[in-house]
């Protein structure tokens, strides 16, 4: 499988505190990999580092051979723009628009027309299965609603890496389940990536490949965890 | 509560506190300017000449061993600052010293004020220091001497004066203060509450800084067991610990407020930092006010959320506002006015209460109302770019947040609009015409002691005078009939045309002037053949030619018209033997060389220190007026400084309650340029509809003052168009100024939550 993105040996501390450790991974397109790991061992530092959000202090994430690392702010937004989605665990709709505004959003920043860009962001909403709170704002929705409109956003303008942090982290089991069937299965219809954030064995149980991060280093978990 | 939270809790409550303690130093400030204001009237009163019982006049008995002789210099000013200027000669070795002298300066001393001593060392000193008569600095003036810190005063020892001629002092402290007029007291009324109100609606704003965070913790604590009425103790609880700090925030920011006022000088007034005590019983209202208020606008905002232990709802999300209940306010202020209708100028009834109730209802209806104005015009917005898109979302979901941000800056629109507009009222009643024809030339210097033949002479030496005309004076009696006596005016006829109407003029003519109507006094009107006597102890005599012709007068540039005169050119009079004459000197002077009147008052002092130097202007403003409306200009610029701080930290403590939603935008790639745009128009939207409603208020409030002073309502525009400016620039750099911090705020990095 052809490698899309690859980190290699990210060094990431705040402050006194090591968060990364010359952690390296590597993700294929269209692969799904799980980043698993207890709290505070540096699992969303290591997504946020891939995603281009945070600049590690040494090593290096290449995105389809280009260096994140060496581009500035302005080609990294444009990247995470126009390659990168994300889903968030919790605050990433903006309370004020409403969820079809929300999912359309990304196609706006992109200067897509504004008919265009809901027409598209429909079509999403029914894929996700909530075009009944197209009209309605974040606050008067469920969170399973909410979070499924987020994977909408974070596909809509067609992504090659999904960045998921903790996205089921604030559901309960069921709604978690229906979450990550529709992102991932959304996410192998479009032939993207995922990069998935979880502590939970049932989330990570949706990806292809599942690494764990501990003191700052990655450790892939593919036939060890899996029978 | 209101601290916890650790590094996050303490930036809000300190953001809070500094909000409000703005708003309760601009208090106490309040507080104390009246008094500030009274203590230096008091020291200007104290070192005039006492009461008029002790001021011999002119050819009086002799003074007392023991007494000062004192001339005061008025119109004397450096630049555009007044000075205040005395000539003094003691009399004895117990003659009375001025406040803030400990001795008095002997002829070739002077005593100076700090702030001249200062202005003698700089590089502007060479251009005051020869009115002094090269004079040596015997000593400083004290504070208690001053008007201010900042004023130009001295007191020049000098032999030239005489018992006969010039005042003689034995006490000082003038206690012949005027009141009031009930159109001044009714515009300082108006003037309190426009400056104060948006300061009180400045705390009521930033009381609710940190609500949404202070709901989340009140959900946790509903979680826990507590009952909604705990809730709201809860609350009000942590509204009163941030008055608190808040108050002590204040009385800092006073303090050290105080230390830096006597640096300024703001159009001629300059305080002392202990001049600035607020009233004890002031203080303690501001003291026990702000903290009421606090709670009760906690209490106020708790009514439209519904906490529970799951989360906070919130009900104004989905109610329409009412317009009703917001429309009470303005009208019950036009209902306290109404009555008060062409009555302030003959009232002799106590009526302030009243007129500040009336403005104060009528200046919040402007509060109350922008929230449904901003509801009712953004909720018709469609479409637009994603910025704009953002900002109209977030004022159709919340536009009472943006509103709070706008309300101070509205309400002092509204109020210095109608302000304004009194003013522009009631002006004429302070104001007088002085007849001055500033075209023919710019100042006017007047010799009634020394020499006036001298002073022309000199004037014309002046670089950056352009042209000189001057008439000197004296005084004749008929030779047959002494109790009747002329004035007699001699000059060149460039000189005789400043006052009188001539078609033709040459050296050697004799005029006279006569005054239409009928002559009021011992003046007379010379005929030719009359015989006059002239010369200081009037033995020179002189007949009135047989070529005397009769001419009109008219007003000389001062717009002075010096009506019945004999009015002689140098060739027909031998004045070498006429003693001294009084000299009047018309000036123009290059309007490049804003110096050139500084020259001129050089020169004028060498010939006589007491020699009248001034510019002149069309119009004469009565000085109460002019220092009530100086008092506005520079409450204006206070408040409206104080409502630019305070809507920065409004809008920074806004911007962090949004910050992980920012910092997600980020995270997705979207621009900051987006971002920022939709700050900008989130914050314009507010304004422009705030000053709408603004001018709106504004000149209701000027067209009810009017009424109240049976003046014709009259607008004037341009007074609208700066009071919008002014405010609409404000909200530029508050904007800008919010822009680096957002710029940091939007760092994708702050999703990091550990």
């Amino acid at each position: 499988m052809a490698k899309l993105l690859v980190a290699d040996g990210l060094r990431k501390a705040f402050g006194q505190t090591p968060a990364l450790d010359g952690a390296s991974i590597s993700v294929g397109a269209g692969e799904i990999v799980a980043v698993m790991g207890p709290s505070g061992s540096g699992k969303s530092t290591l997504l946020h580092c891939l995603a281009g959000i945070t600049q590690p202090d040494a090593g290096k994430v290449r995105y389809e051979g280009r260096k994140l690392t060496e581009m500035t702010d302005r080609e990294r937004s444009a990247l995470r723009r126009g390659k990168f989605g994300f889903v968030f665990q919790f605050g990433q709709l903006v309370p004020e628009l409403t969820c079809l505004e929300n999912v359309a959003l990304p196609l706006r920043m992109d200067r897509v027309r504004r008919r265009e860009a809901e027409r598209r962001a429909t079509e999403w909403l029914e894929r996700l299965e909530v075009t009944d709170v197209a009209g309605k704002r974040p606050g008067e929705v469920s969170g399973g609603q909410g979070q499924r409109v987020a994977v909408a956003r974070a596909l809509v303008a067609n992504p090659r890496v999904i960045f998921a942090d903790e996205p089921t982290g604030a559901l309960d089991s069921l709604n978690g389940e229906r979450v990550m069937r529709l992102l991932t299965q959304s996410a192998r219809e479009s032939h993207a990536a995922v990069v998935l954030v979880t502590h939970e064995a049932r989330v990570a149980s949706y990806s292809d490949r599942e690494v764990v991060v501990r003191d700052g280093r990655v450790r892939d978990l593919t036939g060890a965890s899996r029978g | 509560m209101a601290i916890a939270g650790g590094r996050d809790g303490w930036t809000r409550a300190l953001l809070a506190a500094v909000a409000m303690g703005i708003g309760v130093a601009a208090l106490l400030i309040a507080t104390a300017v009246p008094g500030a204001l009274d203590s230096r009237q008091d020291r200007i009163d104290a070192r005039r000449p006492a009461s008029s019982g002790d001021i011999r006049a002119p050819g009086d008995a002799p003074a007392a061993a023991n007494t000062l002789l004192m001339t005061e210099l008025f119109d004397a000013a450096f630049r555009d600052q007044a000075v205040y200027a005395a000539l003094v000669r003691a009399v004895g070795p117990d003659a009375p010293l001025p406040p803030g002298v400990t001795r008095l300066p002997q002829p070739g001393e002077v005593i100076v004020s700090p702030a001249l001593r200062d202005l003698l060392a700089s590089k502007d000193g060479d251009l005051f220091a020869p009115r002094l008569e090269g004079a040596r600095i015997a000593g400083t003036i004290g504070p208690a001497g001053l008007a201010g810190p900042g004023e130009l005063a001295y007191y020049l020892g000098t032999d030239k004066l005489t018992l006969d001629n010039d005042q003689a002092v034995t006490a000082f402290g003038d206690t012949n203060t005027a009141e009031f007029s009930p159109i001044l007291a009714l515009l300082i009324v108006v003037i309190s509450v426009v400056l104060l109100l948006p300061i009180a609606v400045l705390i009521g704003t930033a009381v609710r800084f940190g609500g949404e965070r202070r709901d989340r913790r009140l959900a946790a604590l509903r979680l826990v067991g507590a009952d909604e009425r705990m809730t709201r103790r809860v609350a009000a609880g942590e509204a009163l610990a941030t008055a608190l700090l808040s108050l002590a925030a204040g009385a800092v920011f006073f303090l050290l407020g105080r230390q830096v006022v006597p640096l300024f000088t703001l159009w001629d007034v300059s305080l002392n930092a202990g001049d600035l005590s607020p009233s004890p019983l002031l203080a303690l209202a501001v003291a026990l006010a702000v903290p009421a208020l606090a709670v009760a606008v906690t209490m106020v905002a708790m009514r439209g959320v519904v906490v529970e232990p799951l989360g906070v709802t919130r009900r104004a999300g989905t109610t329409r506002r009412r317009l009703w209940w917001r429309l009470i306010l303005p009208l019950a202020g036009l209902a306290a006015l109404y009555p008060l209708f062409g009555d302030i100028r003959s009232s002799t009834v106590d009526n302030r209460y009243q007129i500040a109730a009336g403005a104060i209802l009528l200046l919040f209806g402007a509060v109350a109302l922008l929230p449904w104005v901003i509801d009712l015009v953004v909720r018709r917005i469609r479409g637009g770019a994603v910025p704009w898109q953002l900002a109209v979302r977030r004022l159709q979901q919340d536009s009472a947040t943006s509103a709070r941000m706008v309300n101070g800056v509205a309400v002092a629109v509204a109020g210095t609009i109608g302000l304004q507009m009194l003013f522009a009222g009631v002006e004429g009643d302070f104001r007088t015409d002085t007849g001055a024809d500033t075209s023919r030339a710019d100042i006017i210097a007047q010799s009634t002691n020394g020499d006036g033949r001298e002073l022309p002479r000199r004037l014309r030496a002046v670089p950056g005078v352009t042209s000189v005309a001057s008439i000197l004076q004296t005084t004749a009696i008929k030779a047959d009939k002494p109790e009747l006596f002329t004035l007699v005016f001699v000059a060149d006829c460039a000189g005789l045309a400043e006052a009188l109407v001539l078609e033709r003029c040459a050296d050697g003519d004799v005029f006279v002037a006569k005054p239409s109507g009928n002559v009021l006094g011992p003046y007379y009107a010379a005929a030719p053949g009359d015989q006059i006597l002239l010369g200081a102890d009037k033995q020179l005599a002189w007949t009135v030619p047989a070529h005397l012709r009769e001419v009109p007068g008219r007003s000389d540039p001062g717009g002075f018209n010096r009506g019945t005169g004999l009015f002689i050119t140098p060739g027909a009079v031998d004045t070498s033997r006429f003693g001294p004459l009084e000299g009047w000197v018309s000036l123009r002077t290059d309007p490049a060389d804003p110096d050139a009147i500084e020259r001129v008052r050089n020169a004028a002092a060498a010939v006589d220190q007491r020699t009248f130097v001034y510019r002149l202007s069309r119009v004469d403003e009565a000085n109460r007026f002019v220092n009530v409306r100086r008092g506005l200009y520079i409450g204006a610029l206070v408040t409206l400084l104080l409502v630019g701080a305070s809507l920065l930290v409004g809008l920074l403590e806004h911007l962090r309650e949004r910050r992980r939603l920012l910092a997600i935008l980020v995270a997705m790639g979207t621009r900051r340029g987006t971002l920022l745009w939709s700050v900008v128009w989130q914050t314009v939207v507010p304004v422009v509809l705030g000053l709408a409603l603004a001018v709106g208020f504004g000149l209701t409030l000027g067209a009810v003052l009017l009424r109240l002073v049976t003046v014709p309502i009259a607008v004037n525009w341009a007074v609208v168009g700066l009071s919008v400016a002014l405010a609409a620039a404000v909200m530029t750099v508050v904007t800008l100024l919010s822009l680096p911090p957002l710029w940091r705020l939007t760092r994708p990095d702050g999703l990091r939550a550990e």
